[in-house]
């Protein structure tokens, strides 16, 4: 055969199975951010998708066909997630769309969901507007905790603090601060009518310098402080707060609805921890004690997965929405939004961190997360969550 | 409300906020005053500075004085990558318009961002405190840090520094010279590009130096160039495009406004910083100590 016949030949049966598998593919776009301050977060969970679709995937996938995740930067704004789920559903013909970060992008994408009739799935935006009435719609459904659960699960840890009587609250100024800490505020003043709010603070996010706002904060000498500060910013807060003599004036009754409680913030802040704090995880990832065997063999999958000597406690909600929207599929038996969005009502699905329900009414698995205070362990170079517990409610709906 | 330890308190922590930005702030207003050249790349290089700084302290382990070492060389290698941007790249765009110094600067932003992510991943990372810094100080009833009263007296020694070199030294009066008229200057047989060089070296070296010296007491993300880079041009606006003394006023005024704008507005923190800037500019277009453009 001429040179150039093979190579046509090559290039012949190159494409033929990847048009086959293309047209074969449940499609999933996935924007996420990828670059900027909110990628410390947005890689993890981009890396806990592509393994259950991997895992999936080696399983044969969902109704005999493979799982492909389009992956896009959505740069944690809302202008570029919605370009880009626009694009995803015209130009990329996804079935369905999974992803965003923040308390920004989700409520715009899911606008772009319900014009197109397509399923989205917002697996870490907590605002409680993503599925308040006035924006619910039949193809909007949150993994993520919300806002209100997130402010009464801390309310209800202070207000178990019986000598605490001033309490202080600290969140970055923008949704998803300003709902949580509203949510902490009504709660504390109901469980504890005796607590008086002396002082809240709201450094922008991606402050560079905390310290006037923790200066003016201790002048009103809180007992208890409920923060919501996070990320990046929760590392720059804690090494500027802890010399100042904040933490040991409140005795380390600080409760961080954050999610600073995971291995990630604990990894980055090393020896500098506020030991003490009380936080909470969606996965504490290291689970000292009575750590169920789901868990065990996810993390083992997630550190080999992502080469990470411990793995982030946010991977597991890209893990989690994909093994949720899979669950929807395989009910549905079929890929048509119309009929997974029905069958995601009410529906249950096994994560490594428990069973998890989609909400009938409010489309949101309303999940709690783990909480604990974090401590030393010298197993660890890092703070680790003590008891991690499972708070879903609060007791106050009981 | 008025307790007068606590309005010190709210003061040195005003201080402390101005004299990071200073830190920052005082390359790109040399930059800007005597090359005309609006860097937006200068926070990048303060970025790198930052993962250069956590880069060496991991090499280093736990060896004694660690931290002041990646620190210099953090400096030394944004240095000698801002003297290595301005021979291939920036000398080339010297009495432009600004809309070219503006593409140029910008996509080196975006340039190094991507290469900073690709080295470093997106983790945040975070350097402790060096020994013998790691503590505070008690005055008139409130604790100061050690390392904030260290940041406030190396701002002071650059303000100092820069003003002696620019004002005092025949460098000093070169730079002066290049910013009234860089061609005359090179008429007169000077030789203007090893001084643009040179300049941009500086420059980059406080860049440098101030993103090893924030590692202590800030996370390294991606992202922090962006995030530094407009409050650095705010200070430099406030105190007059060009005026190394401007932007040091400009800092301390940032900075006091920040820490009492809470007291008083508490939920606008942001509001008080660009209402400051807006009035000024209303006010005086060309700054606090800047010069009407002619």
């Amino acid at each position: 055969m001429a040179p150039w016949r093979v190579l046509l030949a090559i290039a012949a049966a190159s494409l033929v199975p990847v048009a086959a598998a293309a047209e074969d593919t449940i499609k999933i776009g996935f924007p996420m951010p990828l670059s900027g301050p909110a990628s410390v977060y947005g890689v993890p969970v981009a890396k806990g998708a592509e393994m259950a679709v991997q895992e999936i995937n080696a399983k044969g996938g969902v109704l005999g066909r493979k799982l492909e995740l389009l992956t896009r930067d959505s740069k944690a704004s809302a202008d570029e997630a919605v370009r880009l789920a626009r694009e995803l559903i015209i130009k990329d013909n996804v079935d369905f769309l999974v992803g965003t970060l923040t308390s920004a992008e989700a409520p715009a994408v899911s606008t772009i969901a319900k014009e197109n009739k397509i399923v989205f799935l917002a697996p870490t935006s907590k605002t409680v507007q993503l599925v308040s009435p006035a924006n619910l719609h039949p193809y909007i459904f949150r993994l993520a905790s919300n806002t209100d659960i997130e402010g009464r699960t801390g309310a209800s840890i202070i207000a178990g603090w019986k000598d605490v009587k001033r309490v202080a609250t600290i969140a970055p100024d923008y949704a998803y601060g300003r709902d949580a800490v509203g949510a902490f505020v009504d709660f504390i003043k109901k469980a504890r009518p005796d607590i008086e709010i002396v002082d809240q603070q709201w450094p922008k996010l991606g402050q560079s310098d905390f310290t006037p706002f923790i200066t003016a904060q201790m002048a009103k000498k809180p007992d208890a402080v409920f923060c919501d500060v996070y990320g990046g910013d929760f590392v720059t807060f804690a090494k500027q707060a802890a010399p100042l003599g904040y933490f040991k004036a409140i005795n380390n009754r600080l409760v961080d609805g954050g999610e600073v409680g995971t291995t990630d913030e604990a990894q980055a802040l090393g020896k500098d921890y506020p030991y003490g704090i009380w936080s909470d995880a969606y996965d504490p990832v290291i689970w000292p004690e009575n750590e169920p065997a789901a868990h065990k063999t996810y993390i083992e999958h997630l550190k080999a997965f992502t080469k990470e000597k411990y793995g982030s406690g946010w991977a597991i909600m890209g893990y989690a929405s994909i093994l949720a929207l899979t669950e929807g599929i395989k009910k549905a038996g079929s890929t048509k939004s119309d009929k997974v969005a029905k069958a995601m009502l009410g529906l249950p699905f096994d994560t490594p961190i428990g069973r998890l329900t989609f909400n009938a009414k409010t489309h949101e698995t309303e999940m709690g997360e783990f909480w604990g205070q974090m401590v030393k362990d010298d197993r660890y170079p890092f703070a680790v969550m003590k008891n991690p517990k499972f708070l879903s409610q609060g007791p106050f709906t009981q | 409300m008025a307790d007068v330890s606590f309005l010190f308190g709210q003061f040195l922590g005003g201080l402390t906020t101005a004299m990071f930005l200073f830190l920052i702030a005082s390359g790109l207003s040399l930059v800007f005053g005597v090359m005309r050249v609006l860097n937006f790349a200068h926070g990048s290089f303060y970025m790198i500075g930052a993962y250069l700084a956590w880069q060496v302290a991991q090499w280093l382990g736990p060896m004694l004085h660690s931290f002041w070492l990646a620190a210099l060389a953090a400096a030394l290698g944004v240095a000698l990558l801002g003297g290595l941007l301005e021979r291939l790249l920036l000398r080339h765009i010297y009495g432009r318009e600004e809309l070219y110094q503006l593409l140029l600067t910008y996509a080196l932003v975006l340039i190094l961002g991507d290469a900073a992510k690709a080295i470093w991943g997106t983790h945040q990372l975070s350097v402790s405190r060096p020994p013998g810094l790691a503590g505070g100080i008690e005055m008139l009833g409130i604790t100061l840090p050690v390392y904030n009263l260290f940041i406030m007296l190396i701002g002071a020694a650059i303000a100092v520094a820069g003003w002696l070199v620019l004002t005092r030294s025949p460098s000093g009066r070169m730079m002066r010279a290049a910013a009234l008229d860089r061609e005359m200057l090179g008429a007169l047989g000077a030789n203007v590009g090893v001084l643009y060089t040179g300049m941009f070296v500086i420059s980059s070296f406080l860049a440098g130096l101030s993103g090893a010296l924030v590692t202590p007491i800030q996370s390294i993300v991606p992202g922090m160039d962006v995030e530094i880079i407009v409050e650095a041009f705010i200070v430099v606006v406030i105190g007059g495009l060009g005026s190394f003394w401007g932007t040091f006023w400009g800092s301390v005024i940032y900075g006091q406004v920040l820490s009492f704008g809470i007291l008083v507005l508490p939920g606008f923190s942001l509001f008080s910083v660009f209402a400051l800037m807006a009035v000024i500019l209303i006010v005086r277009p060309w700054g606090l100590f800047g010069r009407p453009l002619r």
